[in-house]
């Protein structure tokens, strides 16, 4: 046999052989961030109840925790009438490993239990990297312990259609009078209603992604008024002024037209979607809530699925230097310390604590990260480096929810000419809500 | 064949072997598959017959409860609601299980539990305004059919659960009314789980689903993302709208499985079946592929071991064939040393005899030539009679051997049909008449006169015949019959029908199948003194078949026998060969004398040969020519004369010591300005084998003739080579004048041997002994015979001048002037 016949035989086999060792091996890539405190054979099972019906992106980051320790599950439960049904849950006899909390519950005796049941997460033997958590975010209680892990941030701006600035000819509006100068070209170019959002007194109404984060921003400016505020002392109402007025001035300046949103979005969710993707909205105003909604409705619209545009979140330009960011807190995790599976959840929660997992799950719910990295959704990435001091986290103010539901009034009534912005500020405390 | 070969077809093979494997377990794996799907199918129905069955038994537990509620009601002795739950709580065995009361026909969904809130033990109130758990029902008319709700959350413990309806009528203690309310057996959906436990041990990663009308799960593994399996689906196996539908309708509405790609887009498999005993709940069975389909790939074990095991028997098989490559490759050695022992011993012998023969053959030739004495002139008949079976003989075994190589080939000609009877009666009738034997001829005189063949063969089969005819038979006669006919499918050939028949000894019938067999001899021991080699009919057998015939033979034996066989050749002349006997008797009547075919006074001739009684026979019968011929011994001397002297031809001899033939010629050939630059150089050899003559032109001569020397051919040979002007024009002047005679001899240049003859008579006697060019013969003379009219002039020369004379001659000879 010649020796090219050999040679060629030879490499056959090796080829084969190697081939056949490639296919015994584990061809998965292990994270380099996260290595296993734990057994990785160890045999657990994790239980997670919160309020979303539907949590994909966590059911995700369960699949790549599979990925470490594969030999356990962890399940995801929507718990009807969470606010009820979530302090007997964990009394109960299947009482969850991790539950959801948010920043309301605090301070709500009903809920006492939630935190009274919560691990520790900055004990430094479960090693769960807070840091990578935005100080605004990071929610740390009177003694300076974590209980909770912020899962979601969200805020309140504005959806930008890029391809129309970019067709336009326009830069995204950073100050108010560039948006009342790009309102006006936009107009020229034919653009009725430069901005839209839901004409309601709900979150994601005009009036609220507008003009509250500039009300929070004044009460974090000036904290004296807010036990006023709180009291709804009427006289506190002034507090409102410049926020209502710069709202006023808004609506006056023909930047959006309220009765073309009102009789346009029925909701202030599904339609403010669904009509920001018809692709003829420069501006939409919304929540972040809103904006996670935007991922799988893409499909779902006909006009969008047919003209795709680029968007992204901007923070509405509502103030002389800027706009106002509303770093806010959507979605916490605890660990229910008295869990059967304390050292896996630990160990769960230490996965999860990562720019990366969080990021990931950010990503794919389309909510913004609560972690220092806004990098891995683009829609956020105007949110990145936002002026600190035009910044408005959870911890700069602590308005109660009744302050908010009256400012959310006011709002509503100067948008749609119901009050003046004097007569909302008179009526503080007294504006009738739903 | 090539070894490269072998391994790519033993490499092909192997392929083949492996993808007949691999098909195989592939087609094993796909029907193992199959029914290990039909199995899943089964433990799906299975499955949800438990389920279903479970699911009956709870809902008739909570009827239990509430018929007895409701009986008390009817029969007048209505319970408030407080006691209708403490009725259940001590119904009810299983402490998981509780039951709640609540008023419907408020709209409150309010009421009282079996248990208390787990945070709160003293308050067994429960509320179910703000779950959205009863959309789906008619609360207030329930059909008594299993009415099972999604699985929600517990108001009291946050259990997910499941519950079962049934409406009751209890009293309002405070109102003194009767009140309409749900009765709610609620069931931890860990108590369902449990019962599902069994599976575990079947498939090890199957995972139960109960899914409802939309998809939305009342319990799911793992596996199966969202909360809704449709979503999930959609989400992870993309198609279109339509394909989707079809998918979900298909869940819905039939028992079955098919393959999804779950979450991380690897294959599973999904059994579905409806829950019979209720409206819109589905048993969604999950199970990776792997698990069920795990033969599906090829089991690469088995193939890497067959594999392996192949190319480790190709190997094998390889280091073997090598070995016996060797073994074949070293008696293909000798068997090519022995046939090389052949050849050489062949071509030895043929060498060894021709040399020896070459003189008596010569000798005796020039006896012939010079002798008068009739019994000498008999006896060296007789010798070359003798060396002419010889030289038979020894041409028998070398054309078998060409025959035996492959090599043998015929050289279709065209020739005179008379000339080739000519001789074959010649050489034969003087045998035949010699053994006392009548020799018939019947020659169709139809016959064409000229046909295309290979004359040579076709008279060395009939003559190998008629030899042996002659030779087996001791009295009676040898007829010889020859006819043609024509052949209509070919117009241009005919088809000659040749046989001959003797009373010889006849053949056995056991032995006909011996005849042609090479070296076999039929009845040996009583044949010995019958010369031959046995190869005679095997030739002309072999001649035959090459050439499209076969020779058939009749034979009785002791009468006699026949051969026969018919041979078609092409006609080039339709002229008919007329009557061979004649012209044959006259040939016979005429002694045949040598004659010499020309003389060349000028040409110089050098012959070469180690043998001196060569030398001496070449230049003997070459003497009436007249050539000047010299002689060399060796290739030495040859070369000498070579660079010496101009020669217009040489005759070389091959096999001579020292310096053999081929070794002079290349030597010559190197040799420059010699006065031969020109001269051909033909081999003169003993050495007659197959492939000699392409060896000789190939080492440089011009032509090669063989030893013994046959006169004619040789004289043949020079007269092609030798420059024609060298050759002299002999002219027969035969004129009654002798003035005329000596006048015309001055006329005629000296380029013109002209010989004068006063007769006919004079004329014909001078023809027997020589041979002429041309015939001058006056109109005066009264011809006594036929004249062969191409050579022969016939005029009143008298009447002709010097000049008509010379232009008659010139342009017989088509020369210039």
């Amino acid at each position: 046999m010649s020796k090219s016949v050999k040679r060629m035989i030879s490499m056959t086999l090796v080829a084969m052989l190697l081939l056949g060792a490639t296919g015994c091996g584990e061809s998965q890539t292990e994270s380099e961030e996260f290595s296993p405190k734990i057994d990785a054979d160890t045999e657990y099972k994790i239980s997670v109840v919160g309020t979303y019906s539907n949590f994909e992106s966590l059911e995700s980051e369960f699949e790549r925790f599979y990925a470490k320790y594969p030999n356990g599950e962890i399940t995801y439960t929507y718990l009807d009438d969470y606010g009820n049904t979530i302090g007997q849950a964990l009394a109960g006899q299947e009482p969850p490993d991790i539950y959801v909390v948010q920043p309301w519950m605090y301070g709500n005796d009903q809920y006492a239990d939630l935190f009274d049941s919560a691990e520790v997460l900055s004990d430094p033997d479960l090693e769960i990297d807070l840091d990578c958590i935005r100080s605004g975010v990071r929610w740390e209680m009177e003694n300076g312990e974590i209980l909770t892990l912020p899962i979601f941030a969200t805020s309140y701006g504005m959806l930008v259609n890029k391809d129309i600035f970019e067709k336009e000819n326009l830069e995204v509006p950073e100050t108010y009078e560039e948006l009342v100068d790009v309102c006006e070209k936009l107009k020229a170019a034919g653009y009725e209603s430069p901005v839209m959002g839901a004409n309601t007194s709900t979150t994601p109404g005009i009036g609220y992604t507008f003009a509250y984060p500039m009300f929070a921003h004044t009460v974090k400016e000036d904290r004296s008024v807010e036990e006023g505020l709180n009291n709804l002392d009427p006289s506190a109402g002034e507090a409102m002024r410049e926020s209502l007025t710069r709202l006023q001035e808004f609506v006056d300046a023909g930047c959006i037209d309220v009765a073309k949103c009102s009789a346009e979005m029925e909701d202030d969710y599904d339609a403010v979607i669904m009509r920001f993707f018809e692709g003829d909205v420069p501006m939409m105003l919304c929540s972040g809530d809103v904006v996670s909604g935007t991922k799988k409705r893409e499909s779902k619209s006909e006009a969008f699925e047919e003209n795709p545009f680029a968007y992204d979140f901007y923070v509405a330009p509502s103030g002389d230097e800027g706009g106002y960011y509303m770093d806010s807190i959507s979605l916490l995790f605890c660990v229910n310390k008295n869990s059967e599976n304390l050292d896996m959840t630990n160990e769960f929660m230490r996965f999860l604590a990562s720019e990366e997992e969080l990021g990931l799950m950010a990503q794919e719910k389309r909510l913004i990260t609560p972690t220092k990295d806004y990098s891995l959704d683009e829609v956020y990435a105007s949110l990145s480096d936002f002026p600190e001091e035009r910044t408005i986290n959870f911890r700069d103010t602590e308005l109660l929810d009744t302050t908010v539901k009256q400012f959310r009034a006011a709002a509503y009534a100067v948008v749609n000419g119901e009050m003046t912005v004097d007569e909302a500020v008179a009526s503080y405390g007294t504006i009738p809500t739903d | 064949m090539k070894r490269r070969y072998i391994i790519i077809i033993n490499i092909l093979m192997v392929g083949l072997i492996l993808f007949i494997i691999a098909k195989y377990a592939n087609d094993r794996a796909i029907e193992s598959n199959r029914a290990s799907i039909a199995s899943f199918e089964k433990m799906t129905i299975t499955t949800e017959q438990i389920i279903d069955n479970y699911l009956e038994d709870e809902q008739h537990l909570c009827d239990i409860w509430s018929n007895y509620i409701n009986r008390s009601a009817e029969a007048g002795s209505p319970m408030t609601i407080d006691e209708a739950i403490s009725y259940i709580r001590k119904a009810k065995i299983s402490p998981e299980i509780s039951g709640h009361l609540i008023y419907i026909d408020d709209g409150s969904m309010a009421g009282i539990s079996t248990s208390a809130h787990m945070t709160d033990p003293t308050d067994y109130s429960v509320d179910y305004s703000h779950i959205s758990l009863f959309e789906n029902f008619e609360i207030h008319d329930l059909d008594g059919k299993v009415n099972l709700t999604r699985a929600y959350t517990d108001p009291l413990n946050g259990v997910q659960s499941i519950a079962f309806l049934n409406n009751v009528k209890v009293l309002d203690s405070e109102t003194n009314e009767m009140r309409e309310g749900l009765l709610i057996r609620v069931v931890p959906v860990s108590r369902l789980e449990q019962k599902l436990v069994f599976l575990k041990g079947e498939y090890e990663n199957v995972e139960i689903s109960l899914i409802d009308w939309d998809g939305d799960y009342m319990i799911h593994g793992k596996s199966l993302k969202n909360r809704n399996f449709f979503e999930y689906f959609k989400s992870y196996n993309p198609m279109t709208t339509k394909e989707y539908n079809e998918v979900v309708e298909t869940i819905r509405t039939q028992i079955g499985s098919m393959h999804i790609r779950n979450s991380k887009s690897e294959d599973s498999v999904i059994a579905y079946t409806p829950l019979s005993g209720m409206n819109s709940w589905y048993l969604i069975a999950y199970i990776p592929a792997s698990e069920l389909t795990d033969s599906k790939s090829v089991d690469w074990v088995l193939l890497g071991i067959a594999s392996v095991g192949l190319m480790l028997l190709l190997h094998f098989n390889l280091f073997v064939l090598r070995g016996l490559n060797r073994k074949l490759a070293d008696a293909a050695e000798a068997a090519n040393q022995a046939n090389e022992a052949k050849s050489h011993f062949l071509s030895t012998m043929s060498h060894d005899i021709r040399t020896p023969m070459n003189a008596i053959i010569g000798m005796d030739e020039m006896i012939l030539r010079s002798s008068q004495d009739e019994e000498i002139l008999t006896y060296a008949e007789n010798i070359k009679t003798a060396g002419n079976t010889l030289l038979g003989i020894i041409k028998d075994i070398l054309d078998f051997s060409k025959i035996e190589a492959g090599k043998m080939e015929l050289v279709p000609v065209d020739y005179n049909f008379v000339s080739l009877l000519n001789d074959l009666v010649n050489m034969v009738q003087c045998k035949a008449e010699e053994k006392g034997l009548t020799f018939e001829l019947e020659v169709d005189k139809n016959i064409p006169r000229i046909m295309n063949g290979d004359e040579i063969r076709i008279k060395q089969v009939i003559t190998n015949i008629l030899s042996n005819a002659v030779k087996y038979t001791k009295q009676g006669g040898i007829t010889f019959s020859i006819s043609s006919e024509k052949i209509e499918e070919h117009p241009e050939e005919v088809v000659l029908h040749v046989s001959i028949k003797d009373t010889g000894i006849g053949i056995k019938k056991e032995d006909l199948d011996k005849l042609f067999v090479a070296f076999e001899r039929i009845e040996e021991k009583k044949n010995r003194n019958v010369e031959g080699t046995g190869l005679g009919m095997a030739i002309a057998q072999s001649f035959l078949n090459m050439m499209g015939s076969k020779m058939q033979v009749e034979s009785e034996y002791g009468v006699g026998s026949e051969f026969s066989f018919d041979l078609n050749q092409r006609v080039v002349n339709w002229e008919p060969m007329g009557e061979f006997d004649t012209a044959f008797k006259r040939f016979r009547s005429e002694r045949k004398q040598y004659r010499v075919k020309f003389t060349a006074p000028k040409a110089r001739i050098l012959v070469v040969d180690d043998t001196e009684i060569n030398l001496k026979v070449f230049t003997s019968l070459l003497s009436k020519t007249k050539m000047q011929i010299e002689t060399a011994d060796s290739g030495d001397a040859c070369i000498h004369l070579f660079k010496k002297n101009h020669y217009d031809l040489i005759f070389l001899d091959h096999m001579m010591p020292n310096k053999d033939g081929i070794e002079t010629m290349k030597e010559m050939k190197t040799l420059q300005d010699t006065p031969n630059t020109d001269t051909p150089v033909i081999c003169l050899t003993a050495n007659a084998i197959s492939g000699m003559r392409e060896m000789y032109i190939e080492a440089g001569f011009h032509d090669y003739l063989t030893k013994p020397i046959d006169t004619s051919r040789l004289e043949n040979m020079i007269l092609r080579y030798l420059p024609s002007n060298l050759i002299e024009r002999r002219i027969l002047v035969v004129h009654e004048d002798v003035a005329f005679l000596k006048k015309i001899k001055e006329w005629l240049p000296d380029c013109y041997n002209v010989i004068v003859v006063k007769s006919e008579e004079q004329a014909v006697t001078f023809l027997q002994k020589q041979e002429v060019d041309l015939i001058l013969m006056d109109d005066g003379i009264q011809l006594q015979k036929e004249w062969e009219e191409a050579k022969v002039i016939r005029k009143h020369f008298s009447e002709i001048s010097q000049d008509e004379i010379l232009t008659l001659v010139r342009d017989f000879f088509n020369e210039d002037s």
